[in-house]
């Protein structure tokens, strides 16, 4: 299946976009929590100190905590700020007032300067972050007496504080990339409407309301507007052809119908009547093959691939010498390595081939065939030149004229041998060239074609 | 000579059929490509005419086939279409020759005769043996400019050994080659044809013009002297 442009650029762009928030979404929020954290730790400490600031050791070698602890919410039940001191040897322990009837699962019998410091959930379902401290009380009158001092928080404004974060974190980061997505389906539009103004244009064409492109079209589009120009122009041109063709073709099978309808309906003639059938078929055949020819002629390609030429005359030459055998000829080609035609397969056999089919006909025992490139009128591009010439009797004065007359039409008279050089003039021209008939070096006829590179106009 | 005619146009195919017939061919005909090929791989083809375009295989793809089958008898390409393009297609698909219809029938002849003579390894239609000519385009049989006339199946029987010049040619080859239908093998007729043709070609007996191989059948002895691949 396949998907439109604007589903491909909009799938991709958002997988790109989510795994890019997703990912620094995720960072910040791990760095925020990370920082909350040590934020709370912090803060513990200074509890744990306010604690310790408060303790008091008396003469009996026991501590006290006075009555009024820094921080009033030790001293508020269910305050959320929990702290408690225990000595190390089990013998005594303080709660803060704040704890109440509530059971909190400190740690006891900490080292000196050991630290703890966890989440936890109690059993009556708080959350509760703890921190313990493990102290030495270096002035006791019995030196070395450990005790643990702990603290806990309600963990309900730091999950708060997170969720909130985290909400307003996500939120932007989703609204920005929907912002963005829209932003690029709106931009792909706008960079997608020569497209969709290319298939109106092509539907109205479809449709016979206009018969070229012909909006302005962004660079990127003109080679291919421009092509299908050209290939509409040059479909435009075939049809015409053809419909020419047809044309001429019916009318000038009018005249050797005529001719037998009356053959037919004269009785005294009978005798004569298979001399006037044969004729007239010949004559019909001579001009539908013609006209044949030069409806199947296509002047320049469009999009098609070049041709080589080399591989054209082996093959035509190949196939000659099966068919004329019995003469023995001998061939000569020089063409340039890598020449290539830029038109249509088919018209470049018709002129080779009936270039070389007469040049075999009428050869003593030779043939040569050169073929190469000149600089042509565009930057870049090749002119094609193709010489074939053979040791016979040459083409007789009359024939040249009667091939080279211009605009001459297809009609009764052409004679059999003229009508392949007709062929290949008419190509010729159509590609805005031309064939020259001269004498060659062997003694026969030498046939120059020029083909211009490139379509005309 | 045998010739397998495959043309899907009934009246243009009974009429070549009937026309080779009476230039003294034995000719096998199909109406379309796969009755052709079948006709081709079974029967001993001297020389095929093919259409291109034929119904359920087209001439290309026979001739194709028949070639990749290591048929060798020459093929005449018979085609409505004369692009160039299309010609050399069945000539590289192994054709030897085309023709364009519409075309005349004594272009066809002349068309086939050259392709058989010229698989024997003759460049011209005269075929010279010393004295002997022998002018496969007209028929025509001369010893020491003298003509010699002969019946339709003497001279098959004689243009069948000429263009074996050399080789053995059994009697059961010969009669496929110049009879329509099986044959009557045990049938001495063959042997009266080569009778006929040894006195009508030498009469005095000099030239030992046909030799007989006992048991593996018969042999044109003359060496070609002009005309010839490897003269």
């Amino acid at each position: 299946m396949s998907l439109s442009l604007n589903t491909r650029v909009l799938v991709a762009a958002s997988a790109v976009l989510f795994s890019f928030f997703g990912l620094a979404g995720f960072t910040l929020e791990n760095i925020y929590r990370d920082t909350v954290e040590q934020n709370m730790q912090e803060r513990m400490f200074g509890h744990i100190y306010a604690l310790i600031a408060a303790a008091e050791m008396g003469d009996d070698g026991r501590l006290y905590m006075a009555m009024d602890v820094p921080d009033p919410r030790f001293s508020d039940p269910h305050s959320g700020l929990y702290g408690q001191v225990a000595s190390n040897d089990g013998k005594w322990v303080w709660y803060s007032e704040s704890m109440a009837d509530m059971t909190i699962p400190f740690p006891y019998k900490l080292p000196r300067l050991a630290q703890v410091s966890r989440q936890i959930t109690t059993p009556s379902g708080h959350r509760l972050y703890l921190f313990s401290y493990g102290v030495v009380w270096s002035d006791s009158p019995e030196p070395g007496q450990a005790y643990t001092f702990s603290v806990a928080q309600d963990l309900v404004d730091y999950d708060a504080k997170i969720a909130s974060f985290r909400r307003s974190l996500w939120g932007t980061l989703g609204g920005v990339a929907l912002l963005l997505l829209a932003l690029q389906w709106g931009i792909l539009r706008w960079g997608l409407l020569p497209l969709k103004q290319a298939a109106r244009e092509l539907h109205a064409i479809e449709e016979g309301v206009q018969t070229r492109l012909q909006g302005r079209y962004p660079l990127e589009l003109r080679a291919l507007t421009s092509n299908i120009n050209a290939l509409l122009f040059h479909q435009q041109e075939h049809l015409e052809r053809y419909r020419r063709t047809l044309g001429d073709l019916a009318h000038s099978l009018k005249t050797p119908l005529a001719i037998l309808q009356s053959a037919a309906e004269n009785r005294e003639g009978m005798a004569e009547l298979p001399a006037v059938v044969a004729e007239q078929v010949e004559r019909m055949n001579q001009l539908t093959g013609y006209q044949l020819q030069r409806a199947a002629t296509s002047g320049w390609t469009v999009l098609s691939a070049p041709i080589e030429v080399e591989g054209v005359v082996a093959k035509i030459l190949a196939g000659l010498k099966k068919v004329y055998a019995d003469k023995g000829v001998r061939t000569q080609v020089d063409i340039e390595p890598g020449l290539e035609f830029a038109g249509d397969e088919g018209d470049l056999m018709e002129v080779v081939g009936n270039l070389t089919d007469n040049a075999f006909k009428w050869c003593k025992s030779r043939v040569h065939v050169r073929a190469h490139s000149k600089a042509g009128p565009r930057a870049g591009e090749q002119d094609l030149f193709i010489h074939v010439e053979d040791d016979g009797p040459g083409v007789p004065p009359e024939m040249v004229r009667y091939v080279m007359q211009r605009g001459r039409r297809a009609d009764t008279e052409i004679a059999g041998h003229g009508i392949g050089l007709s062929i290949v003039r008419d190509i010729a021209q159509l590609y805005g060239g031309t064939l020259e008939i001269g004498e060659s070096g062997l003694g026969g006829a030498a046939m120059h074609v020029w083909l211009p590179a490139g379509p005309k106009g | 000579m045998r010739v397998l005619v495959v043309e899907d146009e009934l009246r243009l195919r009974e009429e070549l059929a009937a026309r080779l017939r009476q230039e003294g061919f034995v000719v096998d005909q199909a109406a379309d490509g796969e009755e052709g090929l079948y006709l081709g791989r079974e029967y001993p083809i001297d020389v095929g005419v093919v259409d291109l375009g034929l119904p359920k295989l087209s001439g290309i793809d026979l001739i194709r086939q028949l070639r990749s089958e290591g048929k060798a008898f020459p093929i005449l390409i018979l085609t409505a279409r004369d692009r160039w393009q299309d010609k050399v297609e069945g000539l590289e698909a192994g054709g030897d020759d085309y023709l364009v219809k519409p075309f005349h029938m004594e272009e066809l002849l002349a068309r086939l005769k050259a392709l058989m003579r010229r698989s024997a390894g003759w460049t011209q239609s005269e075929l010279v043996f010393d004295t002997l000519h022998i002018d496969i385009g007209t028929q025509q049989v001369t010893v020491d400019e003298r003509s010699v006339e002969l019946t339709a199946y003497e001279y098959r029987v004689l243009e069948y050994l000429v263009l074996r010049a050399g080789q053995v040619v059994s009697k059961s080859e010969l009669t496929e080659h110049i009879y329509d239908q099986d044959f009557d093998r045990d049938s001495n007729v063959i042997e009266v044809f080569i009778g006929r043709l040894r006195r009508k070609l030498d009469p005095e007996g000099k030239l030992n013009v046909i030799e007989t191989l006992r048991g593996r059948g018969y042999r044109f002895a003359l060496t070609p002297t002009a005309g010839h691949r490897n003269t």
